[in-house]
């Protein structure tokens, strides 16, 4: 029951943290900023359209915000919030669930190049290319935690036997993790400084420039699939910073959301305080993501006898 | 009378026939495709009956009073005879489509004998249970897959194709016989059985020697350089049985040798890790550099052997380290992957002989558009992408999570192993994401966007004989996605008559089935679920068509699509020294500045490597000594004299 009541909550406040982001950088610019609810506003007018298509697409066009969309829910349905056990669990969930991930960004490739742009096509190369060094360190992260806690699943990792914790025995690894999953988020979701979602020049960007003939309701599936993602790497990196008992039940859930509203601000604060890379040096700073957990991978055999 | 040697003897038959009818041309092609078919599930039908008591199919025979060619079959050999008579009878229909000129009918019907001896062949090779009759039915595929390629001898690429390939086959046949050689002259028996015996040091020899054979037939870096050229001369469905089947029995022979021999020492396990994270990488990486459709798939192929390689790998050190969990999905995986791969990659290779016979073109970046003009040929080849990429719901998903658990395992030792483990769980990740930007731009560039050529644009599906064909493998790729429980099942038992792995646990390995198959089919209802929620959004709603969003630029013609060459440069370039990218230059003389040309391709190290390194002072140093061949035949016997009576007088003196 928990466990609904907290996924619940999740998919119906995740478009609420985007505004965070929004809010932080205009506070920074010395400017007011849009309302906290700006992306619910975006959504439900995109609801309310109806869609221009483009002769030259196809099936798949239309299939790349719904898979992308699934691959987020899906994810979230496996994810323990708040160390409330998640909704489902088995050994061996986290590989399926990045691979679902990756079915996701499978269809959103293709349905940009289903378009014939050229921007579309290059935004498509850019993603698939991050996209897999992102991926590279998303698995040395999960090496480090089965040489942590000897298992395969987000419910064991947070609610297990002996979860992960900054403050065990192994804790100060989890230092370098956090470093390079925020790394990982960025690039995942597209964030400065990896990709500038505000930008307005079709040639520098990576995510926004693939999916710009989707319009109206399709859009919507597209940007809410994108909120979910976020969130779920936020609520990743929240768990990790703050480790929470099991037994707290849903009053775990305030200081939970706390942290995630810590993170969606550093957001916005690295937003604020950086431009973006050349693109050129992004795969540099991809990598260092993985650079960084393999060598606390290999740490681990002093730690862990 | 054996079932199963009733049902070769139908394949052979149905070879045979179309040579004596090939003037009816339409009536030899029916007669070939049902005889065929009746043959492979018959042969199919003896597997299933066989795999209670497998013993029952042996037999043996004296050959020229000295040699006994004796066959019998184990789980494993089972295991490698389905891909054969599945994929086979597929690909003989499909051929109905694909050889369409009734003026090529005689070629026709030797391309169908050959094929039939090569299945009978492939079927041999996994019972053979002696070294002789191994080398016989060995030696009868590599020959009969040769001229198979061969098909369109006119031209001269195919018959450069064909000689690497011969060349290839012969040297990995040369390095199998020496690798028998060695264990014959340890025990002194032709007998699969006894090789057991041998001293641990030969062994050792042995299994390099044999994995270097064995390699070259499957396709490991850097003997897979055969693989890319074959492919594309040869006809596509001779490709997917090739690339689909023939190439497996080469790790069917590394797995044989392997299980025979007995040995535990790790370093076998380590090297063959190794290999296939070598093979992995560089396989699909040569596969984004490659514009030739089939060029690009054989890559694909040399990657997948890699992953096939890297699951084997895994059970062999689980095996080393007495750890069964992780030798029992090491090689579960790496059976499961190899039926998966056979059922994709022909797919694939169908799906793109489809394409080719319909435009004529064979280059990615001059096709475009044909998931609207060959609807069924672009959705199978949709599935067969999203499977070899990995992705679920579909099948090759199945597998490599079978050799992540391997792999995790392996993260329990320290140093050596947990490096290597590191390593390879990174590789097969990063696999994974360049498999699927890979085929993302073979099915966005050939099947997505606007036609990029004239020709493109009258391409249409063919008739039932191709698509029925795309459409069960298609199925099969999603099915053993959706409901893997009894598929890794199948892999396990595959592997029964290995002692030692069949200890893992199969309630354990039935939970697993249960939870990726729950797993797959959450994630097809959660998409259902949200077309549904998309249908609602859209009730009662107009949608306008228009052209493509341009940025601004209003006169767009379908040449200013992205191609797959600058789709996957920059990630060529990211790999520079294993990719060799090589550009034509491009610089303006004079004032008015005459037309320009420009071009780039990708190199493959291994083959430069190897031309450079091995092919061309081969060819130098060998022709300091032409002058022994001058064509005079009364010298050349006097040579033949001479060479016996000094091997004379070594073995007397």
């Amino acid at each position: 029951m928990e466990s609904f009541v907290s996924i619940l909550i999740a998919l119906l406040s995740a478009p609420l943290f985007p505004g965070i982001i929004l809010k932080v950088k205009a506070l920074f610019a010395g400017k007011k900023g849009p309302p906290l609810l700006i992306k619910y506003y975006t959504l439900m007018k995109l609801f309310k359209k109806g869609s221009v298509y483009s002769t030259t697409t196809s099936f798949v066009f239309k299939l790349g915000p719904i898979v992308s969309l699934a691959g987020g829910i899906m994810i979230l349905l496996f994810f323990p919030l708040g160390a409330i056990a998640p909704v489902l669990s088995f050994h061996g969930d986290v590989l399926v669930l990045f691979y679902v991930l990756a079915t996701g960004r499978f269809f959103t490739i293709a349905a940009a190049l289903d378009t014939g742009s050229p921007f579309q096509g290059m935004g498509a190369a850019r993603e698939a290319f991050f996209g897999t060094l992102a991926e590279a360190s998303i698995f040395a992260v999960l090496i480090l935690f089965y040489r942590m806690t000897h298992s395969l699943s987000f419910g064991e990792y947070f609610t297990g036997a002996n979860p992960i914790s900054l403050t065990g025995p192994a804790g100060a690894l989890l230092l370098l993790v956090i470093v390079a999953l925020f790394i990982v988020l960025l690039t995942e979701n597209s964030r400065v400084p990896v990709d500038d979602p505000a930008t307005h020049l079709e040639l520098t960007m990576i995510h926004e420039v693939m999916v710009l003939d989707h319009s109206g309701p399709d859009l919507a599936l597209i940007e809410l699939g994108s909120f979910y993602k976020l969130f779920f790497y936020s609520a990743f990196l929240a768990m990790i910073v703050c480790p929470l008992s099991p037994s707290g039940g849903l009053l775990n859930l305030p200081v939970f959301y706390g942290i995630v509203v810590l993170v969606y601000m550093t957001i916005g604060l690295v937003e604020s305080i950086m431009a973006r890379f050349k693109m050129n040096l992004v795969p540099k700073f991809v990598l260092t993501s993985s650079i960084l957990v393999v060598f606390a991978a290999i740490l681990t055999m002093g730690f862990i006898k | 009378m054996n079932f199963f040697l009733l049902s070769l003897a139908i394949i052979v038959v149905g070879g045979t026939i179309p040579l004596l009818t090939f003037r009816h041309f339409v009536l030899t092609k029916c007669i070939y495709v049902s005889v065929t078919a009746v043959g492979c599930i018959s042969g199919l039908s003896a597997l299933l009956s066989a795999a209670s008591s497998p013993e029952s199919l042996a037999w043996s025979w004296a050959w020229q009073h000295v040699f006994t060619l004796s066959f019998s079959f184990d789980s494993l050999s089972l295991f490698f005879l389905l891909p054969v008579f599945l994929i086979c009878p597929l690909a003989a229909m499909y051929s109905f489509f694909y050889f369409e000129r009734a003026e090529n009918s005689l070629k026709t019907a030797v391309s169908y004998f050959f094929t039939n001896i090569l299945i009978v062949s492939m079927a041999l090779v996994t019972a053979a249970s002696n070294m002789l009759a191994f080398a016989l039915v060995w030696e009868l595929m590599s020959i009969s897959s040769y001229f198979l390629v061969m098909y369109d001898y006119e031209k001269v690429e195919t018959r450069t194709a064909g000689y690497l390939y011969f060349l290839f086959a012969q040297g990995g046949a040369l390095l199998i016989f020496a690798a028998f050689g060695v264990i014959f002259s340890h025990n002194g028996s032709f007998d699969f059985s006894r090789v057991v015996g041998i001293p641990d040091s030969a062994k050792l020899v042995v299994f390099f020697l044999a994995f270097l054979g064995f390699g070259s037939k499957a396709g490991v870096f850097p003997l897979h350089i055969w693989l890319p050229h074959a492919h594309p001369a040869a006809p596509s469905h001779i490709s997917a049985i090739m690339s689909g089947v023939m190439i497996k029995m080469g790790i069917y022979g590394i797995l044989r040798m392997y299980f025979m021999l007995g040995a535990t020492d790790i370093r076998l396990g380590q090297t063959v890790l190794i290999l296939g994270m070598i093979s992995g990488l560089l396989g699909v990486l040569y596969a984004l550099g490659k514009r030739n459709i089939k060029r690009m798939l054989a890559y694909s192929s040399v990657e997948n052997i890699g992953i096939i390689l890297m699951g084997a790998g895994f059970g062999m050190i689980g095996i080393a380290k007495g750890n069964s969990l992780m030798a029992g999905f090491g090689f579960a995986g790496c059976l499961l992957h190899v039926l998966n791969h056979s059922i994709f990659k022909s797919l694939l290779f169908l799906g793109a002989g489809a394409v080719i016979r319909k435009t004529g073109i064979s280059r990615v970046d001059l096709l475009g558009g044909l998931m609207k003009r060959m609807p069924i040929t672009g959705k199978t080849f949709l599935a067969g992408s999203l499977s070899i990429s990995g992705l679920p719901p579909f099948s090759g998903f199945v597998s490599e999570f079978l050799i992540y658990f391997a792999a995790f395992q392996g993260l329990k030792y320290n140093h050596i192993n947990l490096l290597l483990s590191i390593i390879a769980i990174i590789s097969l990740a990063a696999i994974g994401g360049l498999a699927t930007f890979c085929f993302t731009k073979v099915v966005g560039i050939v099947f997505l966007g606007e036609p990029r050529t004239e020709k493109v644009r009258l391409a249409t599906d063919g008739g039932w004989t191709l698509t029925v064909p795309l459409s069960l493998l298609a199925i099969a790729c999603l099915g053993i996605g959706i409901f893997p429980a009894p598929f890794i099942t199948l892999a396990f038992s595959g592997l029964a008559d290995v002692s030692f792995v069949s200890q893992v646990d199969p309630q354990l390995v039935q939970t697993i089935g249960t939870n990726l198959g729950f797993a797959s089919r959450l994630f097809l209802i959660i998409i259902f679920a949200v077309i549904l929620l998309r249908k609602a959004l859209y009730r009662r709603k107009e949608n306008t068509a228009g052209p493509t969003w341009g940025c601004g630029f209003t006169r767009p013609t379908t040449r200013i699509q992205y191609t797959g060459a600058s789709f996957s440069r920059s990630v060529i370039d990211f790999f520079r020294p294993f990719a060799l990218s090589r550009e034509t230059e491009v610089r303006l003389k004079k004032i008015f500045p005459e037309r320009t040309r420009y071009a780039s391709w990708v190199e493959d190290v291994a083959e430069v490597g190897m031309r450079q390194g091995l092919a061309l002072p081969l060819l130098s140093l060998l022709g300091k000594f032409r002058w022994i061949q001058h064509g005079n035949v009364q010298l050349y016997i006097g040579y033949i004299i001479v060479a016996i009576l000094i091997l004379l007088l070594i073995l007397f003196i």
